[in-house]
């Protein structure tokens, strides 16, 4: 329980640092298709300083936002994996997907369809991002492979 | 006993009459109960011509508001920050009864819009010739940052502010479309053959300065166009604008994303302009008016920014391109939309929202 909890809480945490990068590396590499002079020091400390604003300072904390979602992701994956049979990690990284790809698409319906989260607002941003939701759901689901077969 | 009677007195006295510095002042309520107040033009002092954001265009005729909106108003698509938006009167209204307004307009299967600009004339409780002079290319899919305010230059021709969209901020950056933009055309809606970018064969010819968010309020002052922009989370700006400058949206900015993200770690760079001054936190800036009355001896030739966040007016005092001071008024109404200094020494107030109301501001 405790270790579920807490391969939980890690698949949370990569899904947040991994949407903050996207976050990031969206706005940084516009900045440097028009010549502003973005060095590794500033992608860095606007990294980091994104990871502490996207969670405590926005108008939603990223990581509560993808926490209710991968919850409710997850929880509707163990049901059906009462009946179907396929490898956990398969199962749960799709559940990140769609956790991940139903913020993107519904947070925008609770602010006057604007997407606020940047980097989401193309298809490819789109892609991207349901894309970590697959990697840390994926950690979910190895995790709980593992525990079974040990 | 009548010391408590003379404090009550005194209480009901305080509530009523205010006091900016050595200015006096106290409210006058003109109409209520309107519907999104967002524009308002000045015919005089007793006659308003105003809009209302869900669509409709109003009169206050010798102090007295009009129940019925005038007719001919083009459909607008009113959602989220759009709808019947800015007005203004033309410079020759005296004799030729001409108006302009701006407003979202929805295009054909209403999935996108784009802020329109019309012109007409106003005839007996109605407009006639109405003719569009400006639309806003591309089209966008959000209904938000419009800007949708318009002045007129001292040589006639019309500046109207156009609002990156929220959505496409980088296009700001871009000439080659309408976003965040102010946008200069002859009052016809032909482009002025000085526009700073007409030579410019991938340049919208219309555009006469870019790198803006979402421009709520904009006035000529001896030919100088002062500006206001909403920023982000923080990162308001009023700008002093030029013909053909960038004021570097979204790549310089002193706000955040809302979600608290970085937009751009730079507030400075050569070739893009800084604002004479900015405001974080936001406040929210909306109209904008240049106070040139006597009636309040105090503020003459002060720049007033209504505001939305908390809501209250911001008096600025201005030399050359530096504010020297800042004085925070009327903040007991709520959100504001818009603000007109009369003929006759008194303010107007548009405060926000679905009940409405415009407020004189009159010294006591």
């Amino acid at each position: 329980m405790i270790t579920n909890s807490a391969n939980l809480i890690l698949s949370i945490l990569i899904a947040t640092c991994l949407v903050i990068l996207q976050e990031t590396m969206s706005n940084i590499f516009w900045l440097i298709s028009i010549d502003m002079p973005v060095s590794l020091g500033t992608f860095i400390s606007t990294y980091f300083s994104n990871l502490y604003a996207m969670n405590l300072s926005g108008a939603v904390p990223l990581i509560a936002l993808i926490g209710i979602g991968f919850l409710i992701a997850y929880l509707v994956t163990k049901i059906i994996l009462i009946w179907v049979n396929v490898p956990r990690s398969y199962a749960y990284a799709l559940a990140g997907a769609a956790a991940v790809l139903a913020i993107v698409l519904l947070m925008p319906l609770a602010f006057y369809n604007l997407d606020i989260l940047a980097g989401g607002r193309s298809t490819l941003g789109k892609s991207i991002l349901t894309f970590f939701g697959l990697i840390s759901g994926y950690y979910f689901g190895k995790t709980l492979d593992k525990q079974r077969a040990s | 006993m009548i010391k408590k009677l003379l404090s009550f007195i005194s209480l009901i006295l305080i509530s009523f009459i205010s006091y900016s510095g050595e200015q006096e002042y106290k409210y006058e309520i003109i109409a209520e109960n309107l519907s999104h107040p967002w524009g308002i033009a000045l015919i005089d002092e007793d006659d308003i011509l105003f809009t209302e954001l869900s669509g409709q265009l109003r009169i206050i005729e010798k102090g007295v508001l009009n129940p019925e909106p005038i007719n001919g108003v083009p459909e607008v698509l009113f959602a989220g920050q759009g709808g019947l938006s800015g007005i203004i009167l033309d410079p020759n209204f005296n004799s030729n009864n001409k108006i302009y307004i701006a407003f979202s307009s929805p295009d054909d299967g209403r999935k996108t819009n784009t802020l329109e600009v019309i012109s007409a004339t106003l005839s007996s409780g109605s407009l006639e010739e109405v003719k569009t002079i400006f639309k806003a290319s591309p089209s966008r899919k959000t209904a938000a940052h419009y800007g949708a305010r318009m002045a007129f230059l001292d040589d006639g021709t019309l500046l109207i502010t156009s609002g990156d969209g929220f959505n496409y901020r980088e296009e700001a950056q871009y000439l080659d479309n309408h976003f965040g933009k102010i946008i200069r055309i002859n009052t016809d809606g032909s482009v002025p053959l000085d526009n700073p970018f007409v030579a410019n064969e991938q340049a919208k010819p219309e555009i006469w300065s870019y790198g803006h968010r979402n421009l709520q309020g904009i006035v000529v002052v001896d030919g100088v166009v002062y500006e206001n922009e909403h920023g982000p989370m923080g990162g308001d700006e009023l700008n002093i604008a030029e013909s053909s400058r960038n004021y570097g949206w979204p790549a310089i900015t002193y706000g955040k994303d809302y979600s608290g993200a970085t937009i751009s770690p730079f507030t400075k760079k050569k070739g893009m302009e800084q604002p004479i001054k900015y405001w974080v936190p936001s406040i929210a800036p909306s109209g904008m008016a240049y106070y040139e009355g006597s009636a309040f001896p105090g503020w003459t030739n002060s720049l007033f920014i209504s505001a939305l966040v908390p809501g209250d007016v911001r008096r600025l005092e201005i030399s050359g391109s530096q504010v020297t001071n800042e004085e925070i008024l009327f903040s007991d109404l709520g959100r504001i939309r818009d603000i007109v200094a009369s003929p006759d020494g008194s303010l107007i107030l548009a405060t926000d929202g679905p009940k409405g109301k415009l407020v004189r501001v009159i010294n006591k």
